[in-house]
């Protein structure tokens, strides 16, 4: 996909890409803006879960975990240090949930799939236990507040809006952060991808033998895949920190990380869209699922009605994975190859 | 002698023994899929809690408990294996994160419908055994009547099975279809139809696994599985997930330790020990402890 890009056109793509998304934010309703924050805060994590799973074989079912270490990191440093800038906060995250990531990952150089799989999911559910029993520095059940990020005066008197609008406005400002943030990790990622460690995870995904026979150190370069993907979920929960305003051991339920992978594989696993997807998926699931329910004549209230997301959801992964394993980028990836054949038979 | 049964060490053993044999179950289960199809089943809890469902709400309609018990499990037979023919087949020969993603996506589908049927509040389906644990020189001991029934049950089950595998011709039928499928097909063994079993009886044993856990005094619902499964796929683990005799043993440890991190330190650290032991086995011994030394590939 970005395999044959230069450094300048993947500078470039990000810049656009970034662009056109904080212009969308101008036309969105307040509460979109809010959604749309929160949508950054899942891709980054989705993205970090689809990098481990689609480049290099490796799957996870704890990214919720990852999730909290870089929100719980988050809250508790600003509780402390509150005037410390955001990009530092977010590096910070990062590097505590990738050291999480090492930790979980020593094991992982020597098993292959379904027993990291357990193990991750059982890291993710004993996780959100913790909080409770640590002592009242963790917060408890009620977890820790945070200062979303409000909207300095500049970017209040660009927008407009006068002081009614003073919500809207900072939502509009929290998507934006978010949106900068994401496409700073997307940028990373997509030279990660292009790079020569890149080509080494996707060598030991296809075929490990022949990556060993190569002189590449397997386990190394699988706990560094599990790294990263860590961190990145890392920063995926600081962002959520920052989003959401608070963080408690409610936000990152083990079920969160099943949910994880639905939108994951969902949006196109592996893929740089899919997991802008995938976020997108993650926080409109609710109103998809309420627009199919009016749509189809589902009593929301009814008990079939309260459950139908997840029924929803976890029947369209089964089929995904059966039928159309690539998600909707490959979705999308084939209907603009039948326009583009389409547009040529005309001209000819 | 009142004095020692009433113990707290030995009531804890004891207590842990009886949830033990349950995490022992579900590692076993875990084993026999694992080891007839190499998948790791996912939604091995939400299977077995939706079969008992379907049994034990019969309880309602006024069945007794053993005619219920034994719908769970003839349901648990057939669930399991139409389960194999009709979502896990496609999925053979396939990368090995296919069939995990797929059964993650059965586990959220299975409780969402149990809880769409049944909803989420508890049910108490009643076994015909007390729960007051016996006495001993007027203080109570660990064990109740339902506790030894639940450890009979389990312990039972794991004979079965053992019996089955190693001492009949359908056992070794179906250890050869696992261990080497393109050999036993050449030998006349139905390879398909022996997957389909192998699925169908782990299908039973989770059924028994899923009854023990709903006939607690805690009672039933959709997520009761969860928490028991993640205890479970530990067990298995650490057992290798080959050996049924490793995820007995490992199960039954796993209880008594849980046991006592909750009586003498913090129930909620118990998971996390258990998925740092997990971390710590798995890199002295990535084979687990109770399976051969085999080569590894890579």
């Amino acid at each position: 996909m970005l395999r044959h890009t230069t450094t300048l056109q993947r500078i470039l793509l990000s810049v656009l890409g970034g662009a056109i998304a904080i212009g969308i934010t101008f036309f969105l309703s307040g509460s979109n803006n809010q959604l749309l924050a929160l949508a950054t805060a899942y891709a980054i994590t989705i993205l970090g879960l689809s990098f481990l799973t689609g480049w290099s074989g490796q799957i996870s079912l704890g990214h919720s975990g990852f999730m909290a270490i870089g929100g719980y990191v988050t809250a508790l440093w600003l509780q402390h240090f509150s005037s410390t800038p955001m990009v530092l906060t977010l590096i910070l995250a990062t590097a505590a949930a990738a050291v999480g990531g090492v930790i979980m990952g020593l094991p992982a150089t020597k098993l292959r799939g379904p027993y990291l799989a357990g193990m991750t999911l059982a890291f993710a559910v004993a996780l959100p236990q913790l909080p409770e029993s640590l002592g009242p520095w963790a917060g408890g059940s009620q977890g820790i507040p945070l200062q979303t990020p409000t909207a300095p005066h500049w970017f209040a008197n660009v927008v407009g809006g006068g002081p009614l609008a003073i919500i809207a406005t900072n939502y509009q400002y929290d998507a934006i952060v978010g949106i900068l943030v994401c496409t700073v990790a997307f940028f990373i990622v997509s030279n990660l991808f292009a790079s020569k460690t890149g080509r080494a995870m996707r060598l030991v995904r296809d075929n490990d033998v022949a990556a060993e026979l190569v002189g590449l150190n397997l386990p190394r370069t699988r706990t560094l895949a599990f790294a990263i993907s860590a961190g990145l979920s890392g920063l995926g929960g600081a962002v959520f920190a920052y989003m959401n305003g608070t963080v408690s051991p409610a936000s990152f339920p083990y079920v969160l990380s099943i949910s994880l992978v639905t939108y994951m594989v969902l949006g196109g696993m592996g893929t740089l869209q899919g997991a802008v997807y995938g976020g997108l998926l993650a926080v409109y699931a609710t109103q998809i699922t309420n627009w199919i329910s009016n749509t189809v004549g589902i009593d929301p209230n009814s008990n079939f009605g309260l459950n139908f997301q997840n029924i929803l959801f976890g029947g369209l992964l089964i089929v995904t994975m059966i039928t159309a394993p690539r998600g909707l980028a490959g979705l999308i990836h084939l209907l603009k190859g039948l326009v583009q054949k389409q547009m040529s038979k005309q001209r000819q | 002698m009142n004095g020692f049964l009433t113990n707290r060490i030995l009531s804890d053993v004891l207590y842990g023994i009886t949830n033990g044999v349950t995490i022992g179950l579900v590692a076993l289960c875990l084993v026999l899929i694992w080891r007839s199809t190499h998948i790791l089943n996912f939604a091995q809890g939400p299977m077995a809690m939706f079969v008992t469902y379907i049994g034990l709400t019969q309880m309602d309609h006024g069945l007794g408990f053993w005619p219920a018990a034994l719908i769970c499990m003839v349901v648990g037979f057939l669930f399991s294996g139409l389960t194999e023919r009709l979502i896990v087949r496609p999925l053979y020969n396939k990368a090995e994160i296919n069939p995990i993603v797929v059964m993650v996506g059965f586990f959220t589908v299975l409780e969402a419908v149990a809880t769409a049927i049944w909803t989420n509040i508890p049910r108490y389906p009643v076994a015909p055994f007390s729960s007051i644990n016996f006495q001993a020189g007027g203080s109570p001991t660990a064990l109740s009547p339902l506790a030894v029934f639940q450890i009979v049950l389990a312990v039972g089950a794991m004979a079965l099975v053992t019996v089955l595998f190693n001492y009949t011709k359908l056992g070794l039928q179906l250890r050869a279809s696992a261990l080497a499928p393109e050999v036993a097909k050449l030998l006349g063994v139905r390879v398909n139809r022996l997957l389909t079993l192998g699925w169908s009886i782990a299908g039973v044993v989770g059924a028994v696994a899923a009854v023990v856990v709903a006939i607690n005094p805690s009672g039933m619902s959709p997520s009761m599985m969860d928490g028991i499964f993640i205890l479970g796929f530990v067990a298995a683990a650490i057992g290798g997930l080959e050996s049924p005799l490793g995820a007995l043993v490992a199960g039954v440890s796993m209880g008594i330790l849980m046991q006592f991190i909750n009586d003498y330190w913090n129930s909620n650290y118990a998971d996390l020990v258990a998925v740092l032991i997990l971390i710590v086995v798995l890199m002295v011994r990535p084979q687990g402890l109770f399976t051969k030394n085999t080569a590894r590939r890579v």
